[in-house]
């Protein structure tokens, strides 16, 4: 049973709903451009995705998030299953088990689609726990185990990527709920005494290759400095204006590695220029500030927490994908929320936004139901 | 929840801060950096394929064709085409006579390089092998014919020791011009080498606008910035040299090694230049393969030698007239002074040898000349010593290149300065003595030999032999080919005119030694030499002991025209041997002037 209050609609977030459909049709005409030369496969199956997505989010946003944290665990639960599912039944594709077929046309990644589920089960975790002190080692144990499961099924696939982003997300999530000064010095310790045996024992080749290849990308221009300097190549070639739309030469002669997915940033910034780079982060920007403006508006420690959440999961997919499109991060496989071609992204990404409309919705408590819908 | 809030402020910041570096870098890379970055774009993109100019043509004086271009049909496969490659190949092989397992090898070993670059298949298929595929090329994908020239030669091997041949741009070449294309074909010897700039034009280029894989894309979305360049074709070379003249000095010589050089008096062109044996330039066209190639650098005739430029040669008596030029000269000798010829001339201990066993009596220098008496040039040359002579023979140009553009050797013009140099011992008398008559140390190019002869005939004027007239551009802009001479002669006109008597002499007087050459109409001055073997390793068979023929020439005797000169190695007696072959040329070269001025009167 859903209840409607007429407020409801009086306090939806029309300027981040428009936002986020100004970036479906960008990332739509940015993927036409990306791949048209190649069919519109790509094209159609993303419109029929942002299609599915902006529906899961209108009705995700009328969801009400009692019930969101109601069964937050639950989804969790199930995410893990999916997770676990993917592991053994997963299509191989190049090296990783990522995917899972649906029927004959679609595939999703639950690894992407995960990270919802951990931000609402950590937003949980803290919203019976939390009493305003400083987490120590011993207090953190639940919210790093509910990060370690999912993190643990992910990197089995491999998908560093998104396990990279899932640790920034629930990383950004603890530091925000406060832990003692100590244990972050601890935490730095422990990273840079493990990042030697990490680097020796535990990355891959092309890993450290990837890295290496950050460092000093001219080193290897034909492989695995390849994708980074073509990147640049593009962006940087565009200019202030840009070279237009579908003009891209970079883009149209297919000199960027995965444009529609990982570096879909890159065409935009070859064809769109300074402009249209610059109008595309300030976007972002406007959209994470909507976010935050929501937690600060929140009125339990769930919503704000959530809210965070899915704000840092935005801020890190900006960052790390914009970073290593333009040469100021090592290349990682992570895609940009609402630009990249993808169907389980943009699903994630539309429905962190849902779950945002819907808290900012309830920012007034609800007295009683005022319509009620059977 | 109010810590909460200014927990979101410091994450508002971090935020602020984050995309403020985000758009520092793109700020960075598209404006501060753009143009440089729009430079990768460009090479990414653009490929640059050399449009190769076509190779001059090298023509003979009248504007007869020596080496020409021809169409070459070549037969390419594009990998990425290719959708079937087995019938491909079997078609393949079956018109161009190769196994099938061969042409997959082929296209498959390009492939590995490049899908999308043509492997080359086979080159210069015949007609019959052309309309066979293209008869079926809309059911060969991936097949193309690319037209490419080649160097052709409609006289065969006329005239290869000086048209020279061409090959594969060597790593020095490269470096020395990078104007060169890496895969092209260059002059290595001969006109083809020196006037290489000339004839090979300027290459052009097309730009093609290439994906991230290097294939051509056909979008109109970058055409425009794309630039062509036509190629210039090279200049067409017109050499001094007569067709006729050469195949006649050719046919002379018919299997005999040695050469034969015919000149203008009056202005050093090279009329002919017949040089054995010889070699066939067609064997270079396509890049001469290795097994052909050993055989001609291992060859112990040395094919790739020309003798008339690069053989070095004793020049036994054609040379006396250097000594009787500076004896007169220098007052050394009167030339009606009478030297007694007993048949040896007696140096100390040492007793020097006249031909003519018998001896020839007294002889003044006419007759001395005429009958080719040693013993009157061993006299003179003792009188004149070694100083002097040597620099005379520097005057007539012995001991340094003539200058005629093509590969040619010094010789030697020996000296007490060389022989010191060369050998750490000093000058000998009796040295001097046998220089006079070209023998000892004196070597010379037959070259050498017929410019002192077009000297002498044409009044004291050293020549610079001059092979090309002019070059002609595709244009049809003409450019003339003036080679200065290298000098006068030290020597007045009384001293050459009574050596140019004494020549005159030697094919027309009684006792002359040059008989072989006397023609009837027209007056031919000339003389003999027969050169004791000391250059070019002799083995111990027969022929090889014997000496070398020389006989060098001019005619008309009273208003020089032409000068001839025949070296036959191994030939034996200048006058029995090389007398009649330069007959022979000379009368070519006058029947051949009868026959173009009644043409030009019709």
């Amino acid at each position: 049973m859903i209840m409607f209050d007429r407020r409801l609609l009086q306090s939806f977030g029309w300027s981040l709903f428009l936002m986020t459909l100004a970036f479906a049709a960008l990332s739509l005409m940015n993927l036409y451009s990306a791949s048209y030369q190649t069919g519109l496969g790509y094209f159609k199956k993303q419109a029929m995705w942002v299609c599915i997505g902006i529906f899961a989010m209108i009705v995700v946003s009328f969801l009400n998030n009692k019930l969101i944290k109601q069964y937050a665990l639950y989804i969790y639960g199930f995410s893990l299953l999916l997770l676990l599912f993917v592991l053994v039944f997963g299509k191989e594709v190049s090296g990783s088990r990522s995917w899972i077929t649906i029927g004959s046309f679609a595939t999703i990644q639950p690894s992407e689609l995960a990270k919802i589920p951990i931000i609402l089960a950590i937003a949980r975790f803290y919203d019976n726990d939390y009493e305003g002190v400083p987490y120590g080692l011993l207090d953190l144990i639940k919210p790093v185990l509910l990060t370690a499961l999912p993190l643990t099924l992910v990197m089995l696939q491999p998908d560093l990527g998104t396990a990279l982003t899932m640790v920034l997300i629930s990383g950004s999530m603890i530091l925000f709920m406060g832990v003692e000064k100590k244990l972050i010095f601890l935490v730095l310790a422990v990273v840079i005494g493990f990042s030697y045996p990490a680097w020796r024992f535990f990355l891959k080749p092309y890993q450290k290759d990837r890295i290496k290849t950050f460092l000093e990308p001219s080193k290897d221009p034909l492989d695995s400095g390849y994708n980074a300097i073509q990147s640049q190549i593009a962006v940087g070639s565009g200019g202030f204006m840009g070279k237009g739309f579908m003009s891209g030469s970079q883009t149209q002669l297919r000199f960027i590695p995965a444009q529609q997915t990982d570096f879909a940033f890159s065409v935009l910034a070859e064809e769109w220029g300074f402009l249209g780079g610059f109008m595309a982060l300030l976007l972002y920007f406007m959209i994470i500030l909507w976010i935050l403006d929501t937690a600060s508006r929140a009125k339990d420690k769930f919503s704000v927490l959530t809210c965070f959440g899915i704000a840092a999961m935005y801020f890190w997919h900006v960052v790390v994908n914009v970073g290593m499109v333009i040469g100021l991060l090592p290349i990682a496989g992570v895609p940009l929320m609402l630009l990249s071609y993808g169907g389980s992204s943009s699903l994630t990404a539309l429905i962190g936004i849902g779950v945002v409309l819907g808290i900012r919705m309830r920012k007034f408590p609800i007295q009683g139901p005022a319509v009620e819908l059977r | 929840m109010q810590d909460f809030r200014n927990r979101l402020v410091i994450a508002t910041v971090i935020l602020g801060i984050a995309f403020l570096g985000l758009v520092s870098r793109l700020w960075f890379l598209q404006v501060l950096k753009a143009d440089e970055f729009e430079a990768f774009s460009r090479d990414n993109r653009i490929r640059i394929e050399r449009v190769p100019a076509s190779r001059g043509r090298i023509l003979d004086r009248y504007g007869r064709e020596l080496v020409v271009n021809r169409p070459s049909f070549d037969v390419y496969v594009l990998p990425e085409d290719v959708d079937d490659m087995p019938a491909l190949s079997v078609n393949l092989s079956r018109v161009l006579n190769e196994d099938p397992a061969k042409i997959v090898q082929k296209i498959k070993q390009a492939s590995r390089r490049n899908r999308f670059k043509p492997a080359l298949v086979a080159q210069d298929i015949n007609r019959d092998q052309l309309a066979y595929i293209e008869a079926r090329r809309s059911s060969l994908p991936g097949l193309t014919i690319e037209v490419n020239n080649l160097r052709q030669y409609p006289h065969g091997v006329m005239g290869a020791s000086f048209l020279g041949y061409i090959g594969k741009v060597s790593e020095a070449e490269l470096l020395a011009n990078p104007e060169l294309s890496s895969n092209g074909l260059v002059g290595k010897t001969g006109v083809e080498k020196t006037w290489e700039q000339s004839l090979r034009g300027k290459d052009g280029f097309t730009q093609k606008v290439t994906d991230a894989l290097g294939r051509e894309v056909k979008s109109n979305l970058f055409q425009k910035d794309l630039v062509n360049r036509q190629s210039v074709p090279g200049n067409d070379v017109v050499m001094s040299v007569d067709i006729d003249l050469q195949k006649a000095a050719e046919d002379a010589l018919g299997e005999e090694f040695g050469a034969i050089i015919a000149v203008n008096v009056r202005n050093g062109e090279v009329l002919a230049l017949a040089s054995k044996p010889s070699f066939d330039p067609a064997d270079f066209v396509k890049g001469i393969d290795s097994k052909t190639w050993s055989k001609l650098m291992n060859d112990k005739d040395f094919p790739l030698v020309s003798r008339a430029t690069q053989g070095l040669y004793a020049p036994g008596s054609v040379f006396k007239m250097v000594p009787a030029a500076a004896a007169m000269k220098e007052g050394a000798i009167h030339p009606d002074t009478l030297v007694h010829c007993p048949g040896y001339y007696r140096l100390g201990s040492h007793v020097y040898r006249c031909w003519k066993r018998g001896g020839h009596g007294w002889m003044n220098m006419r007759e001395a000349i005429v009958q080719s008496c040693d013993v009157y040039f061993y006299k003179l040359a003792d009188k004149l010593g070694i100083d002097r002579i040597s620099r005379y023979m520097n005057f007539f140009g012995f001991g340094s290149p003539t200058g005629i553009g093509i590969e040619e050797r010094a010789g030697v013009a020996p000296s007490r300065e060389w022989k010191l140099e060369k050998f750490k011992k000093p000058w000998y008398k009796g040295e001097t003595i046998v220089s006079a008559i070209g023998q000892g140390y004196v070597s010379v190019t037959p070259l050498q030999i017929v410019m002192m002869t077009a000297a002498i005939a044409n009044g004291g004027t050293l020549l610079t032999p001059n092979l090309v007239i002019k070059e002609v551009a595709f244009s049809g802009e003409t450019r003339l080919n003036n080679v200065p001479p290298k000098g006068e002669l030290p020597v007045d006109k009384v001293t050459l005119a009574l050596i140019r008597d004494a020549m005159t002499g030697v094919v027309n007087g009684p006792g002359g030694t040059g008989h072989g050459a006397r023609l009837e109409n027209v007056t031919v001055a000339g003389k003999t030499g027969t050169a004791q073997v000391v250059s070019l390793d002799s083995q111990s068979s027969d022929k090889a002991h014997k000496d070398h023929a020389w006989f060098t020439s001019f005619a008309p005797a009273e208003t020089p025209e032409i000068a001839v000169t025949v070296l036959i190695e191994h030939g034996g007696k200048g006058g029995a041997v090389a007398a009649p072959i330069a007959k022979k040329i000379i009368e070519t070269y006058f029947q051949l002037k009868k026959e173009r001025k009644a043409n030009d009167n019709v």
